[in-house]
């Protein structure tokens, strides 16, 4: 129900480190926006001023049309849920659901009311006497959930809601919230959604838009397609994905109308057309070349002559993990360790300790600028 | 400011003290021998031998306080060492409370006491909050300046604190004694410590939820710290109970006497230095009960005192 804008937000601590430098954020009304970004990136920092749990040393935050810098917690329109659950331990799930409904001076009967409801939806009827000492931590994670729902709030917090619980209970927990979030919505209770994570799958699977930060500063704010597929930065690249993007320094060279890509052992690539033609004012210098690990595929004919190719390479295969479904290779080529990541067949003759030839395939190579590092290609 | 306690009957005040502090021991103690199980027998066993020992020594005034009190006065100086009487006589406990009012005695310092402890309690509790969950500029300095009159003898408050109260016309009343005490460096001191452990992520989510500070303290912070402050509660009230030396400087009329200065008004400071023994003793014994059973109905909150916090590490 409320848009939530951070203008030229500043943060400097007391002890003089300066976590966050100038965010500018625009999030819709009923997004459900992420946060993800390596640990000490200012995630935290930026979620809590928001919050209005830290101050805000320069900058704006506007919820809805206000601008709330100077407003405490409580009347922001927020709710939050923590890592730690937060949850009082001397007081019944209900009192803890309650707590808040009864500082709002609601009527008894509607804080039962939105408790029941609440309670409902997420399964936690049968503890509703519990403390939360005798509960698990996947109880208490829902408990925390309640106890941000119940208030109706226009915007929810979440702060890594789901790093304490174990792997399983993280997917199942996940899976509710994206399920809460889609039922507000369907209810017509626009909810806004800000969710911090460092685990990148959360953050591609919750997120109808992905903020990535680091050190301080927004990399890039997209949807999850699109940060895959055309990161703004080597940052983002690297980061997303998993296995990471393999990246590599190169230099772009131009022979016979054609621009390759050319690595320090001298093993060259051919940039397609509409890729040269980006990069025509780049020749002779270096750039960082970025190739997913799905793009390179093993060659099964390798008696081809891969250099007239222009996207084949011999590689040293050292390591081969299975996933079950799909094999990774690690393997070298020249002196850059690389990454390969291919499906299971097993007619495949692919070994470790072996020689073998890759297909790189170029038209999903990706381009950075080697001192900005921004992206080159789009 | 912090009055230095120097009752006369020493085995009275000392007693309490030592006898909470091993049974506070002996409780933790036992708490971590469930805890380690891998803890071989025999360093168990040297463990218990020794508290028990420890423990042995530090009731034995007690007890041979307790048993005096019903020995005649000749049989305390001819056998001290004898622990049992030979002949259990009530009659000091009558004899004692027929020569003075010892009642009343025990009701100023019940009184004096436990309005003393309350007021400790509030402000100890509201400073300890400020300067642990507040962000205010000279936090760390105003510890600072607790922990430094921490440090400071409390004789050497006696005198000004004296001249305060006479300026204020509160010596010799209860009212001057629970004034002069009502502020606890000690308390602050406790429970700055146990309130550092409650997790901030409390604080934000019950602001967050529309509390006030004051709302904060008294229904999250305080209620999990019942254990902490059932401890304070206890001490506070034992030494203010037992409090001598200030009162007696402070307190002239008979009847406001408190009742360690009472014991000693009475027994040995009208030249009888020594006569009464067996009722200095009996009295002692019954100014003991109130503490005894406070301590009882504490105890079980001092040791619930380790429970879930509510959030996850
Ligand atoms: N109270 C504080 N005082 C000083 N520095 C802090 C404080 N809180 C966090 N920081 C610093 O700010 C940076 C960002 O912290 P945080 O927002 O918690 O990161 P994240 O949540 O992304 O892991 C970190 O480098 C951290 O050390
Ligand atoms: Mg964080």
């Amino acid at each position: 129900m409320a848009e939530v804008i951070l203008r030229q937000v500043e943060k400097q601590y007391s002890n003089g480190f300066k976590a966050v430098h100038g965010i500018d954020l625009t999030i819709k009304e009923g997004e459900f926006m992420v946060f993800v970004g390596p640990s000490g990136c200012a995630k935290s920092t930026t979620l809590r001023m928001i919050a209005g749990l830290e101050d805000i040393t320069a900058g704006e935050v506007i919820i809805g049309d206000r601008c709330v810098n100077h407003l405490p917690p409580k009347d922001r329109g927020i709710s939050m849920v923590f890592q730690n659950y937060a949850l009082y331990p001397h007081m019944s799930v209900y009192e803890n659901m309650a707590f808040g409904l009864r500082q709002q001076k609601l009527e008894k009967l509607e804080i039962e009311r939105r408790i029941n409801e609440a309670a409902e939806t997420l399964e936690i009827t049968q503890l509703l006497n519990n403390k939360p000492g005798e509960m698990s931590g996947g109880q208490r994670q829902r408990v925390a959930l309640g106890r941000a729902m119940v208030r109706k709030p226009d915007v929810f917090l979440f702060d890594e809601p789901l790093s304490n619980l174990d792997a399983k209970l993280r997917v199942s927990t996940r899976i509710s919230i994206a399920q809460l979030h889609q039922d507000l919505k369907a209810e017509g209770q626009n909810a806004t959604m800000i969710y911090v994570t460092h685990d990148q799958v959360e953050a591609m699977t919750l997120g109808d838009r992905i903020c990535v930060l680091n050190q301080g500063r927004i990399m890039q704010v997209d949807t999850p397609m699109n940060l895959y597929h055309l990161p703004a930065n080597k940052f983002v690249a690297g980061f997303i994905g998993s296995p990471a993007m393999n990246l590599i320094v190169a230099t772009l060279i131009k022979e016979n109308e054609h621009v390759y890509t050319q690595l320090a052992c001298g093993t060259r690539f051919l940039l397609p057309d509409d890729k040269a033609q980006k990069v025509s004012d780049k020749i002779g210098q270096k750039v960082w070349f970025g190739m997913r690990p799905e793009h390179i595929s093993t060659v099964a004919n390798t008696s081809q002559a891969p250099s007239e190719q222009g996207d084949i390479a011999l590689t040293h295969i050292n390591v081969i993990e299975s996933m079950g479904n799909e094999l990774y290779l690690y393997c070298k080529l020249g002196n850059e360790q690389i990454i390969s990541r291919i499906p299971f067949n097993p007619d495949d003759s692919v070994k470790h300790n072996e020689d073998h030839y890759m297909k790189f395939d170029m038209s999903h190579c990706h381009l950075f600028d080697i001192e900005t590092e921004q992206a080159l290609l789009y | 400011m912090t009055t230095q306690t120097i009752p006369l009957p020493r085995a009275m005040q000392q007693d309490e003290k030592s006898t909470l502090t091993v049974l506070l021991a002996l409780f933790k103690q036992r708490k971590t021998v469930t805890n380690g199980v891998s803890k071989s027998i025999f360093s168990k066993s040297l463990k218990h031998v020794f508290l028990i020992f420890s423990g042995l020594i530090m009731v034995f005034p007690f007890v041979w306080m307790l048993m005096g009190s019903m020995k005649s006065n000749d049989e305390i100086f001819s056998n001290p060492m004898n622990l049992f009487p030979e002949q259990f006589r009530w009659e000091s406990f009558i004899e004692a409370f027929n020569s003075a009012p010892f009642g009343l005695y025990i009701m100023n310092s019940f009184t004096v006491a436990l309005f003393t402890t309350l007021i400790v309690i509030v402000n100890s509790a509201m400073f300890a909050y400020a300067i642990t969950q507040l962000k205010f500029r000279s936090q760390t300095l105003l510890y600072f300046v607790v922990m430094a009159c921490y440090m400071l003898p409390g004789a050497v408050t006696y005198i000004p604190s004296y001249i305060t109260l006479a300026n204020l016309g509160l010596l010799d009343s209860h009212t001057g004694l629970v004034i002069s005490n009502a502020a606890s460096v000690f308390g602050v001191f406790y429970l700055r410590q146990v309130f550092l452990k409650v997790h901030p992520s409390l604080i934000e989510a019950a602001r967050i939820d529309g509390a006030g500070e004051v709302k904060i303290l008294w229904a999250i912070v305080l209620p999990q710290c019942k254990a902490a402050l059932a401890t304070l509660f206890l001490i506070t009230f034992i030494t203010n109970y037992n409090s001598y030396m200030w009162p007696s400087l402070l307190i002239t009329s008979q009847d406001l006497n408190l009742i360690a200065t009472g014991i000693r008004q009475f027994f040995i400071a009208e030249g009888n230095y020594g006569l009464n023994w067996s009722q200095i003793m009996a009295a002692s014994s019954i100014a003991v009960l109130p503490l005894l059973t406070l301590f009882i109905i504490f105890q079980k909150t001092i040791l619930s005192g380790i429970a879930d916090n509510g959030v996850k590490e």
